[in-house]
């Protein structure tokens, strides 16, 4: 709907008089010039023979017919035109259902939960419950369910999208959390980063050059996962850096940011094998309890657990297996000894 | 100084010295120190057996005495840290076997076996050693004795202190001059001892002891060094060798931070080296890539003689025990929980809401993982109230956050579990199979003995066969299984390794 038909139909629903009406227009006119609102003032500066008490009362009139929105700025009093948009959706609803819509036009993309809005509009939960209702009857409003807390409802109007603070992103699937999605990103993303980390082998320039080879900027990465095409949602390069981010938390890449501030990823070695204690049964075994494992180990009844670690961990070099056997022959005697000031 | 501690201590003392040093040992271990009476008296063990096990271990080096609180008497006082260093033994052996030779390994090893001895007698029993175990007629005393003066200069060695004049009890010094001072032995009566007739190789009351902390040196920097070459490459850990080498000339082994090393020698010593012909070309970049790693073992420190650099000891045991850790939180709780466990160092204190945001992990699992690892204490909870009074409703932030040390030390206590558990299972499994592998062993002597007599292959065959199948397949079984166990006792201490020496530099 255009300003002009909108402009055109306030008399029409009018049953003031005439001139009354002119008025009307004028000062809407003189409003829909200016931006920041009109002021008393400004009304009396453009329509001169205008007495107060008439000013008031159009005025009045208008505001109850939801045309302007009042601002009190600086001890004088603004009005400025609503969205004529907004002004539509809610012609024709009484008071309660006004005051319902702006609490929650207020809120945004956000939404608000039913609580917030009982509080703010001072409404008896039964009354607002039915508001509620015929709001979304209408298609004013819609209830979203937010990802942080499944049984909460937030109400926004009906043709904003919701924020990615409610629906989580590009991860979640009616609320619920793509894990899967999120773990086959992260081995696509680690896979490309060790493939450049793997060119650098055969890089002749010297290592500060095989290092920056091996280097991929989260633009880089975002652009070999949107040509894979595995996701069938648009992601964009923040989202490519989250994912990034958690393959930085499993140690696997390194993250440096470059002179245009952007971040670098890198992938990388751990500093050390697998510990030792984690290649016998103590190491991973769950149980406080144990007191050695003489009795009864589970993990060692069950050899194949052994061997799979030990297998994994590669076995020792064999000088090393003969130094061991040495180990343990090397005994001690408890023989004479040759510290005679011993007391 | 925990329970778990002192059972693997006495473990140890009882499978190599028996159970009267086991016991002392324990009764030692309960307190600080204590004079010979009470031993006595707490363990119920006569006079003279108590001595004698005191005796062995003060020449161990496992326990000292001093001066106590009544005059003439010392009491004595057990340092469990070095006792549970015998396990270590096979690997200084290792190091020095691959570094100087048989023969070098030979004498380490007499020393080790003796706790301390002179260098004559060393050398005699490392004579007659490698006579037998090479066949050979003619071993050369003069190689051995070589060998003994290089493991001295090395510092792989060193003098034991001797009492001074005074009365009562006798306090062991030395001269620092005369610590790594090689013997002065007399070639001939060495050589007239060792054919059986008597001579003086002029060493007498001079005792030996292996400087186990020269050992840790080296193992620390072969620690440092393989990490350097996983995280970059072989180059790379080469230059950290030379860096190493270059610290050894200017700084006391186990400073925190080297001093700084100029850029210009350092280069010099590179180039004598021919093994790596890439990092001769390329030192300063390395140098670059080295300072800048995550890991921060070296930094630089100033740009005179182009550039100086220093070697972060300190720092770069923070990192590996952090790797440590994180490995084994890898490997005991999954992919998932180090990935929280490293978010939480990472952000040093933070809420459960934002772990489950930035880790990617659904809500249930991060909230499982997370206390799970609060559970067994890798993490810690930090509670911060706005106010602390009760009666006002107010929100409480529970932080996570982790305390290295404290994770180091519980993570070492669960070595020393494992490690106490792995030595109960072999000696259960050595146990109950004894007649098993003493039958073995009898029969193994026997074909030995046949073969030398010069047997026929029949009556060899013919002695295998006592051995029934079913008995073959259960000694295999049982060997494999000691074997490993012993395997995983060496890999055990190489974790405890790592986190020993990073609860040394931090204090």
């Amino acid at each position: 709907m255009t300003s002009n038909e909108k402009g055109g139909s306030i008399p029409n629903g009018e049953e003031a008089s005439g001139s009354g009406s002119n008025v009307e227009h004028r000062i809407i006119a003189l409003a829909r010039s200016s931006t920041k609102g009109i002021s008393d003032k400004d009304i009396q500066t453009e329509i001169p023979d205008l007495r107060p008490d008439q000013r008031a009362s159009i005025i009045n009139k208008l505001l109850a017919q939801g045309y302007f929105d009042l601002f009190n700025q600086g001890g004088t009093l603004l009005y400025k035109l609503k969205d004529p948009s907004r002004v539509q959706k809610v012609k024709g609803a009484d008071n309660e259902e006004k005051i319902v819509y702006s609490i929650i036009e207020e809120a945004g993309n956000k939404g608000i939960w039913i609580r917030d809005i009982r509080y703010k509009s001072n409404l008896m939960p039964t009354q607002l419950n039915k508001i509620l209702k015929i709001l979304e009857n209408k298609k004013l409003i819609k209830a979203v369910k937010s990802v942080s807390a499944s049984k909460k409802k937030v109400y926004m109007l009906y043709n904003l999208e919701p924020d990615r603070s409610v629906t989580g992103g590009a991860w979640y699937c009616d609320q619920d959390f793509e894990a899967e999605f999120v773990d086959v990103l992260n081995q696509q993303c680690y896979r490309y980063l060790q493939q450049l980390q793997e060119n650098t082998k055969d890089c002749k320039g010297g290592p500060i050059a095989a290092r920056n080879i091996s280097y991929a900027s989260s633009k880089d990465v975002w652009k070999y996962i949107s040509e894979l095409g595995i996701s069938r949602v648009q992601l964009s390069v923040e989202d490519m850096e989250t994912i990034l981010d958690t393959l930085l938390y499993d140690g696997k890449v390194e993250r440096s940011i470059s002179t245009d501030g952007t971040h670098l990823y890198r992938a990388i070695e751990s500093l050390l094998p697998p510990p030792g204690i984690v290649r016998i049964p103590c190491g991973v075994c769950p149980s406080q309890s144990c007191h050695g494992m003489k009795e009864k180990c589970h993990n060692l009844e069950r050899d194949s657990n052994l061997r799979l670690r030990v297998l994994r961990s590669g076995t020792l070099p064999l000088s090393y297996r003969d130094h061991l056997a040495k180990g343990l022959e090397l005994s001690f005697h408890t023989g004479d000894s040759v510290i005679e000031y011993c007391p | 100084m925990s329970t778990q501690f002192g059972k693997l201590c006495s473990l140890i003392l009882l499978e190599h010295f028996g159970e009267i040093v086991q016991k002392v040992g324990n009764d030692l271990y309960k307190c600080q120190a204590k004079p010979l009476s009470l031993i006595v008296n707490s363990t119920k063990l006569p006079l003279q057996k108590v001595k004698q096990a005191l005796r062995v271990m003060v020449k161990y080096g496992f326990v000292t005495f001093a001066p106590g609180p009544v005059p003439n008497r010392a009491v004595y006082t057990l340092l469990p840290e070095k006792v549970i260093l015998i396990l270590r033994y096979p690997r200084y052996l290792l190091l020095v076997k691959t570094q100087y030779g048989d023969e070098a390994e030979m004498l380490v090893e007499e020393i080790l076996r003796q706790g301390q001895d002179t260098a004559s007698r060393v050398i005699i029993r490392a004579v007659s050693r490698l006579k037998e175990s090479l066949k050979e007629e003619k071993v050369c005393l003069v190689t051995l004795r070589d060998k003994f003066a290089t493991l001295v200069n090395k510092q792989f060695l060193m003098r034991c202190p001797s009492p001074g004049e005074e009365t009562g009890v006798p306090v062991l010094t030395i001269k620092e001059t005369l610590l790594y001072l090689p013997p002065d032995l007399n070639l001939k009566a060495l050589s007239n001892i060792e054919e059986g007739k008597s001579g003086d190789a002029g060493d007498e009351g001079i005792y030996w002891r292996v400087n186990l902390d020269r050992f840790h040196q080296d193992f620390r920097d072969q620690i440092m060094v393989s990490a350097i070459s996983r995280r970059l490459d072989d180059n790379a850990g080469e230059l950290l060798r030379h860096l190493l080498k270059q610290m050894y000339l200017r700084t006391e082994a186990w400073a925190a931070t080297s001093n700084p090393i100029p850029f210009t020698e350092l280069r010099e010593a590179v180039r004598k080296q021919s093994s790596h012909p890439l990092l001769g070309q390329y030192v300063d970049q390395y140098l670059k890539i080295m300072e800048e790693d995550s890991s921060g073992f070296i930094s630089k420190v100033g740009d005179s003689s182009g550039g100086q650099y220093s070697i972060n000891m300190k720092t770069a045991f923070i990192q590996l025990t952090w790797t440590t850790i994180e490995n084994i939180v890898m490997e005991r709780f999954g992919s998932k929980a180090a990935r929280i466990f490293r978010l939480v160092r990472a952000k040093k204190f933070v809420e459960q809401e934002q772990i489950q945001q930035v880790a990617m992990i659904p809500a249930k699992e991060a909230k499982l993982l997370t206390y799970r690892l609060l559970e067994e204490n890798f993490i810690q909870m930090q509670e911060l109230r706005k106010s602390l009074s009760n009666n006002v409703p107010n929100k409480t932030f529970f932080l996570f956050h982790i305390d290295l040390n404290q994770v180091a030390r519980m993570v070492l206590e669960m070595c020393y579990k494992a490690l106490f558990n792995a030595m109960t299972r072999r000696e259960h499994e050595r146990s109950e199979n004894r007649r098993m592998i003493e039958k073995q062993q009898r029969i193994e002597s026997i074909t030995l003995n046949m073969r030398e007599q010069g047997a026929t292959p029949e009556q060899l065959a013919e002695i295998e066969e006592m051995l029934t199948p079913p008995e073959q397949a259960l000694i295999d079984k049982v060997r494999t299984m000691i074997n490993r166990l012993s395997e995983a006792e060496l890999q055990l201490d190489e974790t405890m390794f790592i986190l020993q020496l990073y609860l040394i530099y931090q204090l």
